[in-house]
């Protein structure tokens, strides 16, 4: 027995030494051509790896190398030095402008994206669009058993729905929310009347348990039961659902904000980075990367791809977008410093 | 070529030697300093660059540290915690190191053993289990409830959590400091003092306290300095009230990209750390806390 284990391992081994050679020079074509992606890591990059860089090696014979985590202030050096680490970066939509105006990343070079391939508002900041996040209210489905809360308004009705509370430790977010609590319709949230969010904040304020800053901390808090009603990102919720909690998310007056793609300024591979950003927005990579990680895909059409119990959880599912807060994403980044020194001393008085 | 050979010959010997001990002692200096000027010294000055040149040569964000309340309200909260989790982990840690130093045998090893464990564990772990014992749902709230004493106070998120998790985690940096210190005493002067008639009480104000005092100053200063830069626990923790300075510097660099201010807030932690160095330099000498 244990004989013929070892020989059907010497054989493995031996089918693998002739099979080498073959791979390497496979490698080597590929080799000729290879782009470096600046990406989170962890699960995001695996996700990543399956729906995008493995599809596009195959469709196109280039290879994506990954760097990770996200940085911009690699993204300012690196172009600022010329010496480049990567070509592609995943980045936040608010730090895509900020680098746009900085002039740190490539204008879409439009020889090799077709304008025919991508969907409406693909194109932001000299970026295109890779995915949304939701940030929303979710709760304990078992504390409240007569229903939960359904909007910011109930979730401040601390008398109606009791339970402890925490929220994200964001600025521009809360104040959103706050503003959607105190009767503003969802589209009418911009421009953002400031003061009148931090009158409606004061009232909830001792009533938030922890201001919570880490993913995985806010997962931490619902899961132990240490909160009943919790801000949370849309992906943290669903995958607390599919770990079996009875975890609910409600859209209405939550927040969407878009994930880029952008090119680095100068960045030495930026023909094939284009075709790779081109690729990655098409419907079926997007879809793929949904179906894995519940960051909802920015082109519609990959909706195709999803079944409806999936995509009635994604951000950008069309009943979920008509009752989310209505993005002004050029005046938030332009208010988000001010905000955030006034909400940091806020919390600390 | 002849001259300089006899140069050499007529130099004393125990000139040539030393001056080759010294060229010897810095080529063995040669790749500390260098990692220290590429991975200290360098990155420092650029912060400091930053801090008056993002996004334009001004002072105005140390304007800003000093004039805008609420950072100089984390400047000191930074300040006054750390002075009080020095002061918590002395308390503690004093009597568990007198223990372990004076005590052979299994009772020191045990101690030790149970430090050294504590100290191996990432301060992360640490920070969590303090989640799970002081939560809703852990054994402090899970007694207060057998005992009858009705619900527990909120015990998490407070600066309670905050300031015990610090303190444990730091604990054992002071009691081996500590240790250290009370091992090289030797116990012949106690019992001198007590055959000059000294009480046990006497023996140890007069001659153990004033003998361990290198260890208190070194293991001071090291939960000292430690704690100004504490972030995760503080954070997990503690409440947006008990804000310090790194949590501070955190926020506007992943949150505002403001590497201009973050520098500047770090560069006054810098300068008010080695204010603290210093001090403790002039009135303990610095090359005493190394032993």
């Amino acid at each position: 027995m244990r004989r013929r284990a070892f020989l059907k391992g010497f054989a493995a081994i031996a089918t693998a030494a002739a099979a080498g050679p073959l791979i390497v020079t496979d490698r080597t074509i590929a080799q000729t051509r290879t782009i470096f992606v600046n990406t989170w890591g962890g699960s995001w990059t695996a996700a990543e790896e399956a729906a995008f860089f493995k599809p596009f090696t195959e469709a196109t014979g280039i290879r994506v190398r990954t760097v990770a985590p996200v940085s911009y202030a690699k993204l300012k050096a690196q172009v600022q030095s010329g010496s480049y680490e990567w070509d592609v970066t995943a980045i936040t939509q608010a730090d895509l402008l900020r680098a746009d105006r900085e002039g740190l990343v490539e204008p879409v070079d439009w020889t090799v994206v077709k304008k025919d391939k991508l969907f409406p508002n693909a194109v932001y900041a000299n970026g295109l669009a890779y995915c949304a996040l939701g940030t929303n209210l979710a709760y304990r489905k078992d504390k409240f058993p007569q229903g939960g809360p359904k909007s910011w308004a109930d979730f401040w009705d601390v008398k109606k729905f009791p339970g402890s509370r925490s929220m994200l430790n964001n600025a521009v977010r809360t104040v959103q929310f706050a503003l959607v609590a105190d009767g503003v319709p969802v589209d009418k949230v911009f421009p953002l009347d400031v003061d009148r969010a931090f009158r409606k904040l004061d009232q909830i304020k001792p009533h938030i348990k922890v201001w919570w800053t880490q993913g995985n901390q806010s997962q931490q808090l619902l899961r132990d039961g240490e909160v009943d009603l919790i801000v949370m990102w849309n992906a943290r919720a669903s995958e607390l659902q599919q770990q079996g909690l009875p975890v609910e998310l409600v859209w209405h007056g939550a927040t969407i904000t878009t994930t880029m793609w952008g090119v680095a300024k100068g960045a030495p591979n930026r023909k094939p980075a284009w075709e790779f950003l081109q690729f990655a927005v098409q419907p079926k990579p997007q879809a793929d990367f949904a179906n894995k990680l519940y960051y909802g895909p920015t082109n519609p059409d990959a909706f195709k791809h999803i079944s409806p119990e999936v995509s009635r959880q994604l951000p950008t599912y069309p009943e979920n977008v008509k009752v989310a807060i209505k993005p002004d994403t050029v005046a938030e980044a332009d208010q988000t410093a001010k905000i955030q020194e006034r909400f940091t001393q806020w919390l600390a008085s | 070529m002849a001259g300089e050979l006899n140069a050499a010959a007529v130099r004393p010997a125990s000139l040539v030697g030393g001056a080759r001990r010294n060229a010897t002692a810095w080529l063995l200096l040669a790749p500390a300093c260098l990692a220290l000027v590429l991975l200290f010294v360098v990155p420092i000055g650029y912060v400091l660059l930053l801090s008056v040149t993002d996004p334009r040569l001004s002072l105005a964000h140390y304007e800003r540290i000093f004039t805008v309340p609420v950072y100089t309200r984390v400047m000191v909260n930074t300040f006054v915690t750390s002075l009080i989790v020095t002061a918590l982990c002395l308390v503690i840690g004093y009597p568990v190191a007198y223990v372990m130093a004076r005590r052979a045998g299994w009772v020191s090893t045990l101690l030790l053993t149970i430090v050294a464990m504590s100290f191996w564990t990432g301060f992360l772990v640490r920070t969590y289990a303090w989640l799970v014992i002081l939560g809703s749902k852990g054994p402090v709230a899970g007694a207060y409830g057998a005992l009858g004493l009705g619900k527990a106070p909120q015990l998490l998120f407070s600066t309670f959590g905050s300031t015990l998790g610090m303190t444990h985690i730091l604990l054992p940096y002071m009691i081996l400091a500590l240790y250290a210190a009370m091992r090289k005493i030797d116990a012949n002067h106690l019992k001198a003092a007590a055959s000059l008639g000294a009480r046990p009480a006497a023996a140890f104000r007069d001659v153990f306290l004033p003998l361990s005092l290198p260890g208190v100053v070194n293991g001071s200063l090291l939960v000292f300095v430690t704690c100004l830069g504490f972030f995760v626990t503080p954070v997990l923790l503690g409440t947006p009230r008990d804000m310090m300075i790194s949590q501070l510097i955190n926020q506007q660099i992943e949150e505002l990209l403001a590497f201009g201010f973050a520098s500047a807030v770090a560069v006054v932690l810098l300068i008010a750390t080695c204010a603290v160095v210093a001090i403790y330099n002039h009135y303990a000498g610095l090359d005493r806390l190394w032993g």
